[in-house]
């Protein structure tokens, strides 16, 4: 507790020890403050001297006069009960009242064509369609677009980006690793309410506690993800007790933030320097949270990823999931059966290994291609590699096969083999590490390895080689990944790597379906096909091999004996005497025996069948993290926000002991949020509200309604719209209509403002600003016909320079661009890699979500025209954007007005006109001059191709491409 | 190769243009400087992953008499702890020889000789210490000077104080390069972010493989020719249509779009190592183009030499839970040459006097061995190397104890060493403010004391 305090005026006229008091209400001379004001004694002069603040003379007569008047305090005006105002009161009014005593009037209506277009950026954020825009100023009732837009799926995409952007949503952990959970369910959630127009008080209840309500629904378990999509960490080393205290703190101040525009947050390591909260106010904030069940380091791999999870897999989902349960259910009872019914023979094992009979023969290729890429054998010269010390390199003579060159996004590679006479039981291909590769070190690119199939032809037969089984060596296999996807002759499937595992070698292990017998002329033409939506999850550096018995695979730490067949850990757990085993030997060595063990294949093979068909049921299945509730852990205050003291006093959950007397659980605290008694949440959404259709808020610092924020310019507009949120039963798209439909909204915005006001808080005319990251792009794709809309699903993934992720580990990985439809969805879905989001948002001033976000601040940099000018999805949005032009026939004036119509909502001026022909025309001359140029930068993207002449399309392009880097296009007006 | 004003001269406006121009080479916000400066910039070469003080400039004998013994609990007791949690703590000896290096007599790691060649010019800070024991916390208190998320880093901050002396390239830039060894851990972006101050101050990454800069490319087919002109043709429409609007902020995006075309132009020039005589790329050890540490000192260099403020190299990684011995060896094979190569390079140019480099990483090693031949995150004491900018070389200061465990010697904190990178660049870390949060929130947070004693 801080010893004095001035802002609460019982603290603030107590005497201290000595008998005197701060304030003496009426006495000046007796008030402590005021001779600290106007002592000539410097060692007690307030403020101090190294505070390099000084008081004006009129302040400290200010302050003088205030005292001797009897120190009136008024409350902070957030924390006053809402006040309605007068029945007759509108937004119009309380505006034009203070522009009127400032001497200002209102300005006219913005002409029809801005009117949509700005309409439709802040409500929609996509720019109204041509016929719209026609309908509109052939005079369509403005009110019928307001109700259609806000009625619009559109509406509730905008809306939730700012949403998320409080909430911190964001489909990655946001520590070390940073890697994918399971979230994007809880957007959809999300969406769904605000397009429903779900009242926001259930909106609260549900994100707070949807887990705790009665009958919880799964929109409701899904909900009270929010409690969950705070910043988790997976660093090995970690201590729990530190990140438990710092996901709760990241909670109260989330929550504090968004719903009650405090920043409650600063009484984490003291009372609050400025407003009325304590520590203990912290702490018992933190207190409602104690339910929720999590853990200090939060796995990303494995069977425990993630913590509480909800399968959302549809009633369909799950009936087409059940029988394939079933069925690895009953393959396991007969793998068990049979490994009861086969002798099972560790000696025999250990001593095979022992022979080397269970061997891998290297194979030194004696040709290796690929469709696009470089293979090259390493034989007689070491291969160069880097992966510090754990790999053990290559002989000479180990037929190490490295790709490079040409790295296409899918892949076959083509490798022939002379293994000489022999009786082969099984290949075995090996992936091996290089920090070269981008996708876990032996990946060409992507965050995983995808083989799609694996095939081998004996030649000169030409024979088809069938494979019975397979097995890896990967410890956490992705459901979807399994081993027999590679030779299931379905090229859907695939058989790959996607989760860090710590073994610098991947091996595969696929048996023949009959010995094959070769002679010295035979040989083996193996092909890999990668051939799945995952680009460049191609292999880098591989081996093939061969076994004359049924070899693991195997793939080992530090310079280990790979070819041997079986792993150290077998050895060293057959060697074990069977009292010294544990279960990690005991399961070591069960899978050995099975595997080696010919009676076990059929049985084997059946359940790894039904395991992958299963998974690959299970990797669609939609999941999201949700709280559960179990016995809340004790709260305590942690003196200076210090995880290790467990000195402080415990405390039960209550909101700020200023604001009210309300404990018990996160519902009463979702309640009480939402309720008529907190006069916060209203004012603090209304605000954030304002700012999307003027540029400010009311009170400018969104995120801090508190004494260190700002008193708000309109205050009873302020309280009249909060009053207007609560009494209509919490209803958000009446307050976005309230907005929209005043006068005050609909004002031009050309000009610049008043000298009276130069920052225009009197609103006397529109504002304008550069539209959000997420709207940039979709305004782009829209006007070029590029945007697919379809409302909500799992986040997607633009393109993106190579190699942007790769300061990521745990995984080492990159990215691997959407295919199809899903490249062209809005901003909003864009997957949200919390330590490395996309760079052509974070350009546009996007938040990355490592923390509540209520605001984004609007920059103009170099960066944003280096995006516009060259992000390929620009260039793509400005090729497939003249296509259109193109297609739309007529003269090159003609497209060229028909472009800019579309991107900016207006006819072009004359000059403007001038200008673009010209660089058409230079455009045309210099893409005539070189074919190959045209045809090059018409390449862009992988959108669909317009049969056109080269250089009048490419020309054509280049005024596209200038017209999306207008500053009109890209500026709501 | 177009001068700047040869191109303004071409457009419609060109006097407007010269004037956001202007605007844009931001002058900092603390003019004039506080007081005398002594460095214009700073080289931060970012050992990340933690280097084991131990194995590189802390020599402690003790420990090594101490090897195999229990770590005394009166050194460890109630401190914060990572991965070793739980463990028995074994004290683990120096795994590498000592030497005493010049005219001064500083002692280091004996496979540091590049290094040791330039002890005379290097200040040894034994005394560091910090405050998050985890990689990803440690990198945020280390970069802006808080535990909290959203602060700005210290090269934000350094751009924002002085503002930028190029006109063509960001005043902050970020290099990274991975070697052998370690476990390469992740380092996120917000590392360099610009936090709570305008984005213009924000760290660009600049790769040493591939495209320089994101999006610096101008996409295939369209030229430089077809790229100006099209630049051209955006600037005339922007000033059209402001003529209507009169919107200020179209100023801004036409210098935007002009800066961004020098960076096309000026960028690929810089990274491009190929006409640095022989005799340099030797120094350094470098090829250009691979992307190595020794490739991003000479860039470094060549970055300051064009007014980047702030030049930040990481370099991956130093996380030796195993091997500390080997993986020292390797990384001392990829940094001992070009650490001295760059200071020497500066001095031969008359740069070292204005210019800070720094030598160190989030935290350091525990003096206890981890997995028989490793060691863990360590904050209580670890070294750092400072160099040129006003530092007096030839010194070492403060002290761990005698286990190497704890700063107990001048210890100096992450605070006390940014209030002192601060000093040397002319500002008062007390002074360069910024209103956040009712806080006047600054790079030091609520502490840090200038050192003086390694001031020259």
């Amino acid at each position: 507790m801080a010893n004095m305090r001035l802002d609460l005026r019982e603290e603030a006229v107590k005497p201290n020890a000595r008998g005197r008091a701060p304030i003496v209400p009426g006495n000046p001379e007796q008030s402590e403050i005021v001779r600290r004001i106007f002592t000539t004694n410097s060692m007690q002069l307030m403020p101090p001297a190294s505070a390099h603040k000084t008081l004006t003379a009129a302040q400290k007569d200010t302050i003088r006069r205030w005292v001797a008047e009897g120190a009136v305090y008024e409350g902070h005006w957030a924390y006053e009960p809402l006040r309605r105002g007068a029945a007759t009161a509108s937004i119009d009014g309380f505006i034009a009242a203070k522009q009127h005593a400032a001497g200002l009037t209102m300005s006219a209506e913005a002409d029809r064509a801005t009117l949509i277009r700005r309409l439709a950026l802040d409500l929609t954020g996509v720019p109204p369609a041509p016929t719209e825009v026609a309908a509109f100023v052939a005079g369509e009732p403005y009110i019928k677009v307001v109700d259609r837009m806000i009625a619009s799926q559109r509406y509730a995409e905008k809306q939730a980006m700012h949403w998320l952007d409080g909430v911190r949503y964001a489909d990655t952990a946001g520590f070390h690793g940073d890697n994918p959970f399971p979230a994007w369910p809880y957007r959809d959630y999300v969406l769904r309410s605000i397009h429903e127009n779900q009242p926001f008080d259930q909106f609260t209840r549900e994100q707070l506690a949807g887990d705790l309500l009665p009958g919880a629904t799964t929109a409701q378990k899904t909900a009270s993800a929010y409690n969950r999509i705070n910043r988790v960490s997976a660093e090995g080393g970690l201590q729990p007790k530190e990140y438990l205290a710092k996901y709760a703190a990241d909670r109260v101040r989330t929550t504090a933030t968004v719903w009650l525009g405090s920043t409650l947050g600063c009484a984490e390591c003291h009372d609050h320097k400025f407003d009325p909260f304590t520590a203990k106010d912290f702490y018992s904030f933190k207190a409602f949270f104690a339910d929720i069940k999590e853990t200090g380091l939060v796995p990303d791999r494995g069977p425990k990823a993630w913590g509480a999870l909800l399968d959302l897999s549809s009633e369909r989902d799950r009936a087409r999931r059940a029988p394939l349960a079933a069925a690895v259910e009953s393959s396991k009872k007969a793998v068990e059966a049979k490994r009861a019914a086969s002798k099972r023979d560790e000696k025999a094992l250990l001593g095979a290994y022992e022979k080397g009979s269970l061997a891998w023969t290297y194979q030194v290729p004696v040709a290796a291609s690929a469709t696009k890429a470089t293979l090259k054998v390493y034989n007689d010269e070491p291969a160069p590699g880097n992966i510090g010390e754990a790999v053990t390199e290559p002989k000479p003579g180990d037929g190490l096969i490295v790709a490079s060159g040409a790295n296409p996004d899918n892949e076959t590679y083509t490798i022939t083999l002379e293994p000489g006479a022999g009786r082969w039981l099984q290949l075995g291909v090996q992936a091996m590490q290089d920090e070269s590769l981008l996708g876990l070190r032996i990946a060409r690119g992507s965050d995983r390895l995808m083989v799609s199939e694996i095939e081998a032809e004996l030649l000169p037969e030409r024979r088809k080689l069938r494979f019975s089984t397979a097995a890896s060596s990967i410890r956490f296999q992705a459901p979807e990944q399994h081993p027999m996807n590679a030779i299931d002759g379905n090229p859907q499937t695939g058989w790959g790597a996607s989760t860090y595992g710590d073994a610098p070698v991947t091996s595969l292990a696929l048996r023949f379906e009959t010995p094959l017998a070769t002679t010295a002329q035979s040989r083996i033409v193996v092909r890999i096909l990668h051939d799945s939506e995952f680009r460049k999850a191609t292999i880098g550096r591989l081996r093939l091999a061969l076994s004359k018995g049924l070899a693991m695979p195997v793939s080992e730490q530090r310079g280990a004996k790979i070819q041997t067949g079986l792993s150290a850990a077998v050895v060293a757990a057959l060697k074990k005497s069977k009292g010294k085993r544990n279960d990690e030997d005991q399961q070591t060595i069960v899978a050995a025996l099975d595997w080696t063990s010919p009676a076990m294949e059929e049985s084997l093979t059946a359940l790894k069948r039904a395991e992958a068909a299963l998974g690959a049921v299970d990797a669609t299945a939609p999941r999201v993290m949700i709280s559960e509730s179990v016995k809340p852990e004790v709260t305590r205050i942690l003196n200076r926000g210090n995880f290790m003291d467990d000195s402080g006093a415990i405390v039960e959950p209550a909101v700020p002991a200023f604001l009210g007397k309300v404990s018990g659980t996160r519902l009463d605290l979702a309640n009480w949020l939402a309720s008529r008694d907190n006069p916060l949440t209203a004012r603090a959404y209304v605000n954030r509200q304002w700012r999307l259709f003027f540029g400010a808020g009311l009170s400018r610092v969104l995120e801090d309604l508190g004494s260190q924020g700002e008193w708000p310019t309109h205050p009873e507009l302020l309280d009249w719209l909060a009053s207007e949120f609560v009494e209509s039963g919490w209803d958000r798209k009446h307050i976005t209509k309230l907005i929209v439909m005043s006068k005050t909204y609909r004002q031009s915005s050309t000009g610049a403002a008043s000298e009276k006001d130069p920052e225009n808080r009197l609103l006397a005319k529109q504002n304008r600003w550069r539209v959000d990251a997420e709207v940039v792009r979709d305004i782009a794709l829209s006007v070029s016909g590029l945007l697919v809309e379809r409302f909500g699903g799992p986040s997607v993934r633009p393109y993106q320079p190579e190699g942007f992720l790769a300061a990521l580990n745990f995984p080492k990985r990159d990215y691997s661009a959407s295919r199809g439809d899903d490249q062209y969805r809005r901003g909003l879905y864009t997957f949200w890699q919390r330590t490395f989001l996309h760079p052509s948002l974070m350009t546009f001033d996007a938040a990355t979500r490592e923390e509540c976000t209520v605001n984004r601040s609007a920059s103009n940099t170099p960066l944003q025209a280096l995006v516009l000018l060259n992000d390929p999805t620009y260039v793509e949005a400005a090729r497939v954007f003249a296509q259109n032009a193109y297609a739309g026939g007529g003269s090159p004036e003609a497209r060229i007005e028909w472009a800019f119509q579309r991107a900016v909502g207006r006819a072009p001026s004359a000059r403007e006109r001038a200008v673009l022909l010209d660089l058409y025309k230079s455009g045309l001359r210099r893409f005539d001059s070189d074919p190959s140029a045209a045809r090059r930068f018409l390449e862009a993207g992988e959108a669909q191709r317009l049969m056109a002449p080269p250089a009048e399309l490419a020309a054509t392009m280049t005024v596209t491409r200038a017209i999306l880097n207008l500053h009109e296009t890209i500026t709501r007006n | 190769m177009q001068t700047r004003r040869a191109f303004l001269n071409r457009s419609a406006a060109g006097a407007l243009g010269l004037t956001a121009l202007q605007q844009l080479i931001a002058k900092g916000a603390i003019q004039p400087p506080h007081h005398a400066a002594k460095a214009k910039r700073v080289i931060f070469l970012y050992q990340a992953g933690g280097p084991s003080h131990l194995e590189t400039f802390d020599s402690k004998p003790k420990l090594a008499e101490m090897h195999g013994k229990p770590m005394p609990e009166s050194f460890t007791k109630g401190q914060q702890i990572a991965q070793l949690q739980g463990k028995p703590l074994i004290c683990y000896g120096p795994q590498l020889g000592f030497k005493r290096f010049g005219k001064s007599g500083q002692e280091m790691c004996e496979l540091f000789p590049q290094m040791g060649s330039i002890a005379d010019e290097i200040c040894i800070v034994r005394s560091m210490w910090g405050e998050q024991i985890n990689h990803d916390p440690a990198h945020t208190l280390m970069n802006t000077g808080s535990i909290l998320t959203g602060r700005p880093s210290m090269g934000s901050w350094v751009l924002y104080g002085l503002g930028s002396d190029t006109e063509d390239l960001p005043g902050y830039v970020v290099l990274m390069s991975a070697g052998r060894g370690g476990q390469m851990q992740p380092i996120a972006q917000r590392q360099w972010s610009a936090g709570f101050l305008p984005s213009k101050y924000q760290g660009v990454k600049l790769n040493s493989v591939g495209d320089p800069v994101l999006y610096i490319q101008t996409p295939d087919g369209l030229g430089a020719g077809g790229q100006k002109e099209s630049i051209e043709a955006i600037a005339k429409l922007n000033r059209e249509a402001g003529k209507t609007l009169g919107d200020p902020e179209i100023e801004t995006r036409i210098a935007q779009y002009e800066m961004a075309f020098r960076m096309q132009t000026s960028v690929p020039g810089l990274v491009d190592m190929s006409k640095e005589p022989a005799s340099v790329l030797d120094a350094y050890g470098a090829v250009p183009g691979d992307g190595s540490f020794a490739s991003n000192c000479l860039l470094a260099r060549r970055l300051a030499e064009r007014g980047v403020r702030f030049i930040q190299l990481y370099h991956r990684d130093w996380d030796h839970h195993g091997g500390v011995k080997k993986n020292v060896e390797l990384k001392a094979q990829e940094v001992d040459k070009p650490t001295a190569a760059l200071i020497n390079d500066l001095k031969q140019r008359g740069m070292l006097d204005d210019t800070l480099v720094v030598w160190g990483g989030e935290f350091g090693r525990t003096p206890m061995s981890q997995g028989g031949d490793g060691r863990d995150h360590h904050i209580k004491g670890f070294s750092y190397i400072l160099a040129g900018g006003g530092i007096k070389p030839g010194i070492s200061h403060g002290a761990t104890d005698e286990l190497g465990y704890a700063a107990v010697e001048k210890p100096v904190s992450v605070h006390d060493f940014h209030a002192t990178m601060l000093h040397l660049l002319g500002i008062n870390h007390l002074r360069m403010t910024v209103k956040y949060s009712g806080l006047d929130a600054r790079l030091t947070n609520v502490s840090g004391e200038v050192v003086k004693g390694i001031l020259a």
